[in-house]
């Protein structure tokens, strides 16, 4: 299963965010989407989710336009966003956020699967989840890849405000999704880690893709210097 | 114990209906958000489509239930989700409160012009049987009632603990883009929740039918109660909500007992039964701990408030001004004695409307109390004639007496923002209404006072010409001092609280007291207009001011547009000039329509009609129409986009901001 971005616009309102915008994730692949502050690489994966709907060009994925799709046909199809800052629903349960995320099929399983990766998650199913460390909210939030198997996995900014150790440990399941064959779209403050994932690279600058290349040709650093700043890489 | 179970009977059927109402209330505050005024309003039309099906059709009373119940609610929440707040999405919590309020005030004025206004008796639903149960007998419609209710309930919590559309409709609430990402249909489940909330406001309104009747403002009242049941469990307990509604229904037939036994002849408490739920709302609200009223409207990402605040808002009118005193100066010497009485009645109402202005548009708390300062400002004034102070000393002192009135409301409007305070306000209109109208320092038990007309000079001014250029002096004079308040300090300051009180307080300024500074002007103006209109009227009675009038005034004031003094000239002018061009009694109930619909549709403009008629050059329409054609509509775009250069002057610093959100 494949996502294709041909030649998209998007933005909000009378703003234009996104600009000719072409993108591939091939199956089974990682990508990761870089690029500084404001460089729209939000937009781009609210975009791909259906949240933000592209005033012009082609959005394919398993090659059938979903444009105009509603962001919940997408996740019947296997496309899962995890939003920038803690996706998970603050006033429900633990448990309730993992039915959330099943749909009412096999929360057993799913609540089975999430402690396994997360065991702590496991020891607060009846606690509200927005009352939990930052650290277990998002793995909370990524404990939705994990029990719905998607196909194509989008994850925006998972390690803002999270201690290392903690980053390590929701890092170390992303890369059992990724040995899994599921494609990823990683779009990751921390340069390196994504690197050390990414099959592709993306470099986004004012909303346009400045830079499309392999993880080892921005080893050099010049890439980085010219398009995220100094001391990047 | 005995002679109380009757009493506890009944209380518990009347708990169970204001739980259902309540229930209904809950389910669809937390599922979309929207705190919903009209909520009673539903009830009130399903009462009357329940009437009009057994009675005008002859339908069995058991399927008039199901059709109105299963057809009419949850159709009723369908309009009202998609048609009315869906469009509101990310608007502040203000408008939601004014188009609630415009469709209660609207469906009010609709269906008194339908069926009149006096009230139906509408056949049971039940057997009118009894149950002996030795100490009590228990009607079948009481039983049916407590179960139906009972049985609701708990299939409610169950519904939103154990099934995955109940919890599709938590968590919509919750965070509805991430609901989507989830494959929820967020648009879908909150439609279905204001189905599921409207249906239980209709059952409500069907169940109580058949006791009081068919009567507009006897049921949005009854179901308002349920109000204080649902604040009990701070909006968002379905269980307390419901044990809420029980204990304030057993504790209203209990009071009723009591009252009649041991304090017959305290007449102020006489009211105490059908304010129990408006003290249970008010004190709520103004003594639950700071914060613990969450806005569930406000997980709503917020759209940029600059579109809420007005063009021209923070100058001083002196156009306006100008025209308003040309015009009053005018009118006595080209209208009839009649039409200058009008006059005068308008002149008092600006004073109100540019009051109530000063809340509404200035620093957007909402007051759904004006009539009770301006219900006091009039019988104040006449009590304080009546002792002998002369008027002008009188009218002063009625002004200040309303301050620590207004003072007292100014604690709920520190400690709570929009939607809460608007409910505070209510509770506290209607708890004022009930409890105090009726004692001696305001209406008497007559529910009347006499207020004479002033003497100036040793001149009493009864001619129609004298009194009303009296009362265009003060009305100038109160004019002035209310936008001198909005142009200078205080009213930049509760502009920029309106917008981020937050804000404001981090560079070290004191909202508090502006706020409560506002809340005392505007009250102490509002009685100034109410001795005005009394004196104009020389008697006035409770009906004048009843809390249905604090509404009907938001919504002719959002209409009319709430930020300016054009604004408020304009709504004195819809409310008070028009209805005396013409003479079917009708008029009203129509206005009354009219200004609820004026108040959907313009909730969200940024000063009503007002705002957009001045608006209306910087429109592409006008564009169109002063030239001719594509190329004058693009001058216009370059015009406008000169005009907001300097947020977007780069077209590369565009992405930057957009990115973000």
């Amino acid at each position: 299963m494949t996502l294709e971005l041909r030649n998209l616009h998007a933005g909000y309102g009378r703003t234009q965010v996104l600009h000719d915008i072409n993108l591939t994730v091939p199956a089974g692949a990682a990508v990761a989407l870089l690029g500084s502050n404001g460089a729209g690489k939000t937009t781009l994966l609210k975009t791909i989710a259906g949240l933000v709907t592209p005033t012009s060009g082609e959005l394919r994925w398993n090659g059938r336009e979903q444009s105009h799709r509603s962001p919940h046909r997408r996740v019947a199809d296997g496309v899962c966003l995890i939003p920038e800052g803690r996706g998970i629903f603050r006033n429900l349960t633990v448990a309730e956020n993992l039915a959330m995320h099943t749909r009412g099929r096999g929360k057993a399983k799913a609540v089975e699967t999430a402690t396994r990766y997360f065991p702590v998650l496991g020891q607060r199913l009846s606690q509200t989840a927005g009352t939990m460390s930052g650290g277990q909210q998002q793995m909370l939030a990524v404990a939705r890849a994990l029990v719905t198997e998607p196909a194509l996995l989008m994850i925006d900014e998972l390690s803002v405000g999270l201690a290392p150790v903690v980053i390590d440990e929701i890092f170390a399941a992303i890369e059992l999704l990724r040995a899994e064959g599921r494609s990823l779209l990683v779009v990751e403050q921390y340069v390196q880690r994504a690197l050390a994932i990414a099959d592709y690279v993306y470099i986004l600058n004012k909303g346009r893709i400045v830079f499309i290349g392999e993880p080892a040709q921005c080893r050099s650093g010049t890439i980085f210097e010219r398009y995220l700043g100094e001391g990047v890489a | 114990m005995s002679d109380y179970l009757p009493f506890i009977v009944l209380g518990i059927t009347t708990g169970s209906i204001y739980a259902l109402a309540a229930m209904g209330l809950v389910v669809t505050y937390t599922t979309s958000g929207v705190f919903n005024f009209a909520h009673g309003a539903v009830a009130m039309v399903s009462a009357y489509a329940y009437y009009t099906l057994t009675v005008d059709w002859g339908l069995a009373p058991e399927l008039a239930v199901f059709l109105v119940v299963l057809g009419l609610g949850p159709l009723v929440g369908v309009i009202v989700d998609r048609g009315l707040f869906r469009r509101l999405q990310g608007a502040g919590s203000a408008a939601y409160v004014v188009v609630s309020i415009g469709l209660l005030v609207a469906l009010q004025g609709l269906v008194i012009i339908m069926y009149g206004p006096t009230s139906k008796p509408v056949p049971p639903i039940f057997p009118q049987k009894v149950v002996d149960l030795g100490a009590v007998n228990v009607g079948y419609d009481q039983i049916a009632i407590t179960t139906i209710a009972a049985g609701l309930g708990l299939g409610l919590a169950l519904f939103f603990k154990r099934t995955q559309t109940g919890l599709d409709m938590r968590a919509v609430v919750d965070d509805p883009q991430l609901a989507e990402l989830t494959g929820a249909n967020a648009s879908r489940t909150t439609t279905l929740a204001w189905m599921l909330g409207s249906s239980f406001a209709s059952l409500a309104g069907v169940l109580l039918a058949p006791t009081l009747g068919a009567d507009a403002l006897v049921l949005i009242l009854l179901v308002v109660q349920a109000f204080g049941a649902a604040a009990l469990g701070r909006l968002v307990s379905l269980p307390i909500a419901y044990a809420g509604a029980i204990g304030l229904g057993v504790l209203g037939q209990l009071s009723i007992k009591w009252v009649s036994e041991y304090a017959s002849g305290q007449t102020w408490l006489s009211g105490l039964p059908q304010s129990l739920p408006f003290i249970a709302l008010f004190t709520v609200l103004i003594v639950s701990k700071k914060g613990s009223f969450k806005e569930l409207t406000k997980s709503v990402q917020a759209r940029s408030s600059s579109q809420t605040l007005a063009p021209g808002s923070r100058r001083f009118p002196a156009i306006v001004l100008t025209v308003i005193v040309g015009v009053g100066l005018v009118i006595p010497s080209l209208a009839t004695d009649s039409r200058t009485t009008t006059a005068t009645t308008a002149m008092a109402m600006l004073i109100m409307f540019s009051s109530l202005s000063l809340l509404l548009g200035l620093s957007r708390q909402i007051s759904l109390c004006h009539a009770v300062f301006v219900a006091l400002g009039a019988t104040t004034l006449g009590h304080l004639q009546a002792d002998g102070v002369p008027f002008l000393p009188a009218l002063l002192m009625a002004g200040l007496v309303v301050v620590p009135i207004a003072g007292l409301l100014a604690i709920p409007a520190i400690r709570l923002s929009g939607l809460f305070l608007a409910l505070a306000t209510f509770g506290f209109g209607v708890l004022f209404q009930n409890l105090l109208y009726n004692t001696s320092w305001v209406f008497g038990t007559s529910g009347q006072v006499a207020v004479e007309r002033p003497t100036l000079f040793g001149n009493l001014l009864d001619g129609t010409n004298e009194f009303y250029f009296f009362v265009l002096a003060i009305a100038v004079a109160s004019v002035v001092t209310v936008e001198l308040v909005r142009a200078t300090r205080l009213g930049r300051l509760l502009r920029a609280t309106a917008d981020s009180n937050v804000a404001v307080e981090t560079l070290g300024i004191n909202t508090t007291a502006a706020r409560t500074v506002v809340f005392c002007v505007s009250g102490f103006f509002a009685a100034i207009a109410g001795g005005l209109l009394s004196s104009q009227v020389t008697t006035v009675g409770t009906s004048s001011y009843s809390f249905f009038q604090s509404l009907i005034w938001v919504a002719v004031l959002v209409a009319a547009g709430s930020a300016t003094l054009g604004g408020a000239a304009l709504a004195t002018t819809m409310l008070v000039a028009i209805p005396a061009f013409f003479t079917d009694a009708d008029v009203i109930n129509y206005q009354t329509m009219f200004f609820g619909i004026g108040a959907i549709l313009l909730a969200q403009a940024p000063n009503g009609l007002v705002g957009l008629v001045t608006n209306l050059p910087n429109t592409r329409l006008w564009g169109r129409m002063a030239d001719d054609g594509p190329a004058r509509a693009g001058a216009h775009a370059t015009r406008r986009r000169q005009r907001l250069a300097p947020t977007s002057a780069t077209p590369t610093s565009v992405p930057a901001t957009g990115a973000t959100r």
